[in-house]
């Protein structure tokens, strides 16, 4: 009788630990379904907090799935035309003050983008949550008035520059206000900040992030979206070292 | 009288020729070796002095606290009004700008894609005008392997050992990436006129020397420098000079709540330098002491030969009826004649010879075969204020002692014994 | 033999003059001798404490390992194989693992180096039984030159971010738990030290190298592994030393032509003034060629006369230096210079140094005496030349 009741409880109990990860799971789907897109256009500016002064760079990217991006930088003058070109977990970049291509590798991936608090390597590391991470909802919290599912990521794969994610999850948009990076360790490395969620092509996507370092002084660098379009006709050969000399 | 003893020692050869020899070899000994002491303790510090620490330096406040990440980020702004400012201030001291700087060489293929990195160690100083020491002070011109010194903007120098390792010709293109001083990743590409071998490994890897108005360019640093450092014209690191200097413009010019106010260092503010110094100091005063009470004990000894060998003269003299006290001032005086010339003389040479070694150097490069090292392979002399005197000590003080004290017998002596050594 | 006893015999009857030349010959004596051994104490110095330090008998490398290219270090690291395991559990070699890390002191970014390195070792100096630790805390030991640029005291925490094998991120807090003195800049700057078994942990490595330490230094050679001799590491510090020793030689030879001088000098005059010795001399019977020997041996034995005397004050001078040192504080230019150099005195040095200074002055006592050759015994007898 007891033992049933045991095997019973711990069956039930099982059951609700497939079901809740499954809603966190299904959860980190969603923001996945909202954040990544086949192609995507989008013309950015990136605002960096120096200790002395800040700038802001605009740039339009080009990307198709998770493997291409090709981003042109527009402003300011400095930067004008600079293109980089990332094919898989290669990294090109063209100056044309100089018509120099430059392969950005090994080491100078994890180097800072531009004086940021994000490397290449945060860039260009543009998988899908669910590949590689499992979730489990933590809690369900209300802020400011929002309900938010709190998700804690794990990596599932061996090469995540994270091994572990925190996700504030707003339950009605599927997509995070907060996110926070950890280390191995359990230390926190990075916060992301996300807000302005709007609705563009029938999916939610936030138009403004703050990136933090956390372990280094200073505001952390803003991203702002000015435009998104999704599953625009991007032409294949945009995705080419001789397209980085156009 | 002065005049009757001058002619005696012109006319006397044994009485001037040798002990003027003699003195002077002896003074220009003292004087060299003290020159020379001087320029080989000051060696390493001039090496710092040249290479990191300017005789003063002047940096931001927050530059100068991570000063070995090279935050150019954080570097001085509106560097032609301080200079202008400072060398009014201060006339004589020269003001260099020098900017310093990371990244990765890039060597490029024919299609301008990357053929090989390597980590770069960048030095931007004023190559292109003409009447700036700079290339001198970095030992560039002597450090050259292959091809020579950049003659216009764009060329730059790379180390041997990274041309020889990615196959760079003198003449190929070289980029470095880095970013400039607002954060902004730049490629900026600059043709190979030279290769450079220091000798330290420290200074070699990945070593990319340019003109200065190449890295502004570059690195968006106009009217910027990340170090300005002063050098007084003299040549000579003058350290209470430079420590009013550092109290007087950091009193006026820094801020300690700005952080990105200029803040002045001396050469002897760098800790480790500072005992280095102090030791280099007490070293050659040492040394040159024992030079001198060396050389004295010589010229003694000359001074009491060249007063002995004319007893018999001295005999002669008494017998003529010439008061002994005479005879010892005359020898006095001439001491003091012989001393003089000597000293003159010795120090004219020495000096002079120090000053050469200074300019110019001895290259003992050929007794070191296969030495790598940059530094001393070429010894220089220094020519400091106190050479003037300091062969005057052995040559006038010494000399005239010894012959005071070989006079001194005289008075011993008899008459009738003086006059005994006259027989022929 | 008649020659040194009348040398000898006029040389002490010179009284003053003689031991004025002597005095001045014994300061060259006794500053050559310093020297070189100032500069010999430095070399042994500097190669002992690159050796109990950092280097040994030799150090194998991971071939892709460069010392000075941080861009190899982290791929630079391969399993130990078997014989070399063998040499590593007999205690005959020390394997580091080296890596780029990141500290976080006050809230600045600072590459470092981390090396790890078993607690256990004794073939290197470094206090590394200060890494071993019973809980899960991670203890860095780091030196002098790295506590003062980052700013570290001993028993401070700083947080140490790296990378595993996989490029995942880690970081945790580390405590400093030692502090060690060492002349060897390059082992101390930009490098933090942990055990090695922790290391491994941390970098999900299993007993990976990057360098391997050789107590011994047999030469032996295994595939995948490049042996550094001492010879090669330390060909800068031999260089940098070679070059002071000839700057060196300069000083010397000006303090010995000084000397020398003195008894020229003094050779000069006495021939000047004991012609009618000489004279005598050779009514006595002796050649001039005889003559001339006794006063060569006469000028050259103020070498001798300035050996011993500066022996007397020399010894005991060298004696005190040698149980003090030279403060030569710790000039950092990445050169491997002791704060304290205690100058070393071979046999062969001093006999070396002796030899130079008797013969050179043998020497020039003879350019003067050759002259008496020349001279009519009947002239030299009576004081003429």
């Amino acid at each position: 009788m007891c033992k049933r009741f045991i095997l019973i409880g711990v069956l039930l109990m099982a059951i609700i630990a497939v079901l809740k990860s499954q809603t966190a799971n299904e959860i980190m789907q969603k923001i996945d379904d909202n954040m990544s897109s086949e192609n995507r256009v989008v013309e950015s500016s990136m605002t960096i907090h120096g200790r002395r002064n800040s700038r802001t760079i605009t740039s339009v990217s080009y990307t198709v799935g998770t493997e291409k991006s090709f981003t042109e930088y527009l402003s300011p003058p400095r930067e004008k035309g600079t293109k980089m070109l990332k094919l898989e977990d290669r990294l090109w970049t063209y100056y044309p003050a100089n018509d120099r291509i430059v392969q950005i590798s090994g080491h100078m991936l994890r180097q800072s983008v531009m004086g940021s608090d994000l490397s290449y390597e945060d860039m260009m590391d543009d998988r899908q949550l669910t590949e590689v991470y499992v979730a489990v909802v933590e809690s369900k919290e209300e802020i400011d008035g929002r309900s938010i599912f709190v998700l804690k990521l794990t990596a599932k794969v061996d090469d995540a520059a994270y091994h572990s994610r925190k996700l504030w999850v707003d339950a009605e948009y599927y997509l995070p206000t907060k996110e926070e990076l950890y280390a191995k360790s359990g230390q926190l490395l990075k916060r992301t900040q996300l807000s302005d969620f709007q609705k563009v092509d029938g999916r939610w996507y936030p138009m403004k992030m703050n990136f933090k370092d956390v372990l280094k002084q200073g505001e952390g660098t803003d991203w702002e979206i000015i435009s998104i379009r999704f599953n625009e006709e991007i032409p294949d050969y945009l995705f080419s070292k001789a397209a980085l000399k156009q | 009288m002065i005049k009757f003893l001058i002619k005696g020692i012109l006319r006397d050869k044994s009485r001037s020729l040798l002990p003027v020899i003699v003195v002077s070899l002896g003074v220009f000994l003292t004087v060299f070796m003290s020159g020379w002491m001087k320029g080989i303790f000051g060696d390493m510090i001039d090496m710092n002095a040249n290479y990191t620490m300017g005789h003063v330096k002047v940096m931001t406040r927050a530059y100068a606290e991570n000063e070995e990440q090279i935050p150019n980020d954080l570097a001085l702004l509106d560097v032609d009004a301080l200079t202008r400012q400072l060398s009014a201030e201060y006339p004589n001291v020269e003001w260099v700008r020098r900017i310093m700087f990371g990244g990765l060489l890039d060597v490029p293929d024919e299609n301008g894609e990357t053929r090989a990195q390597g980590p770069a160690a960048g030095r931007a100083v004023d190559l292109l005008s003409p009447d700036f020491k700079e290339a001198e002070r970095l030992n560039i011109p002597k450090s050259l392997v292959q091809g020579r010194m950049p003659q216009q903007q764009g060329e730059v120098l790379i180390s041997d050992e990274f041309a020889r390792r990615f196959n760079v010709a003198i003449g190929d293109d070289i980029s470095i990436l880095g970013s400039t001083m607002y954060g902004s990743m730049v490629v900026p590409t600059f043709t190979v006129c030279g290769t450079l071998n220091f000798g330290m490994a420290m200074l070699d890897r990945g070593a990319i020397i340019m003109d200065i108005t190449d890295a502004e360019l570059a690195f968006d640093m106009q009217d910027a420098a990340g170090e300005l450092l002063g050098y007084f014209k003299d040549g000579q690191y003058n350290d209470d000079e430079a420590l009013l200097m550092r109290e007087s413009f950091n009193a006026v010019y820094s801020d300690v709540n700005d952080e990105f106010s200029p803040q002045m260092v001396r050469l002897r503010d760098e800790a480790t330098l500072k005992q280095y110094l102090e030791m280099a100091d007490n070293m050659s005063a040492m040394m040159v002491m024992i030079f001198v009470i060396a050389m004295s004990i010589v010229l003694w000894n000359t001074g009491l030969l060249g007063g002995l060998r004319r007893y018999t003269e001295y005999g002669v003299r008494l017998a003529l009826g010439e008061e002994k006290g005479h005879i010892f001032r005359t020898i006095i005086y001439e001491a003091l004649m012989i001393g003089s010339i000597g000293s003159v003389l010795g120090s004219a040479l020495g000096i002079g010879i120090s000053y050469y070694l200074q300019e110019n150097g001895i290259d003992f490069s050929a007794m070191m075969k296969n030495v790598t090292m940059m530094m001393p392979t070429v010894y220089r002399a220094k020519v400091t204020p106190d050479l003037f005197y300091i062969g005057f000590i052995p040559g006038l003080l010494a000399m005239t002692l010894g012959n005071a004290l070989a006079g001194y017998a005289i008075y011993k002596r008899k008459t009738a014994q003086l006059f005994k050594e006259l027989e022929v | 033999m008649i020659a040194f006893k009348l040398a000898y015999k006029n040389l002490l009857g010179a009284g003053l003059r003689t031991w004025l030349n002597v005095s001045v010959l014994s300061l060259a004596f006794v500053l050559i001798i310093f020297y070189n051994a100032m500069i010999d104490g430095w070399n042994r110095q500097g190669r002992n404490d690159t050796q109990n330090w950092e280097i040994a008998q030799g150090q194998y490398w991971h071939p892709e390992y460069d010392k000075y290219d941080v861009y190899t270090i982290n791929d630079a690291h391969q399993a130990l194989i078997n014989p070399i395991q063998k040499h590593v559990d007999a205690g005959r070699m020390v394997p580091e693992l080296l890596q780029q890390a990141s500290i976080y002191p006050q809230g600045r970014m600072q590459s470092i180096i981390l090396r790890g390195i078993p607690s256990e070792q004794s073939v290197l100096k470094l206090p590394t039984h200060l890494l071993k630790s019973d809980s899960e805390e991670l203890i860095a030991l780091i030196g002098k030159r790295m506590a003062k640029a980052s700013k570290l005291k001993l028993n401070d925490t700083v947080l140490l971010r790296w990378r595993d094998k996989n490029g995942t991120f880690d970081a945790a807090e580390m405590r400093i738990g030692g502090i060690f003195n060492c002349d060897v800049a390059e082992i101390d700057n930009g490098q933090i030290y942990i055990s090695y078994a922790l290391m491994q942990n941390m970098m999900g490595l299993s007993n990976e190298a990057t360098l391997l330490v050789d107590k011994l230094g047999m030469g032996e050679q295994f595939s995948d592994w490049d042996f550094k001799s001492p010879s090669f590491l330390l060909k800068e510090l031999d260089e940098l030393i070679n070059s002071e020793r000839i700057s060196g030689m300069v000083m010397q030879l000006i303090l010995l032509l000084i000397a020398l001088l003195a008894i020229f000098d003094t050779q000069i005059l006495a021939i000047f003034r004991r012609k009618k010795e000489i004279g005598t001399y050779i009514a006595l019977g002796l050649t001039r060629q005889q003559v001339v020997r006794v006063f060569t041996i006469e000028g050259g034995m103020h070498s001798v006369l300035a050996a011993l005397l500066g022996a007397v004050y020399g010894i005991p001078l060298f004696m005190w230096i040698d149980s003090v040192g030279i403060n030569f504080g710790s000039a950092d230019m990445g050169i491997t210079i002791a704060e304290r150099v205690y100058p070393y005195y071979s046999l062969q040095l001093v006999l070396i140094t002796i030899v130079v200074v008797v013969v050179s002055s043998t020497i020039v006592s003879f350019i003067p005496a050759r002259k008496i050759a020349r001279m009519k015994p009947t002239d030299a007898l009576k004081g003429k030349m």
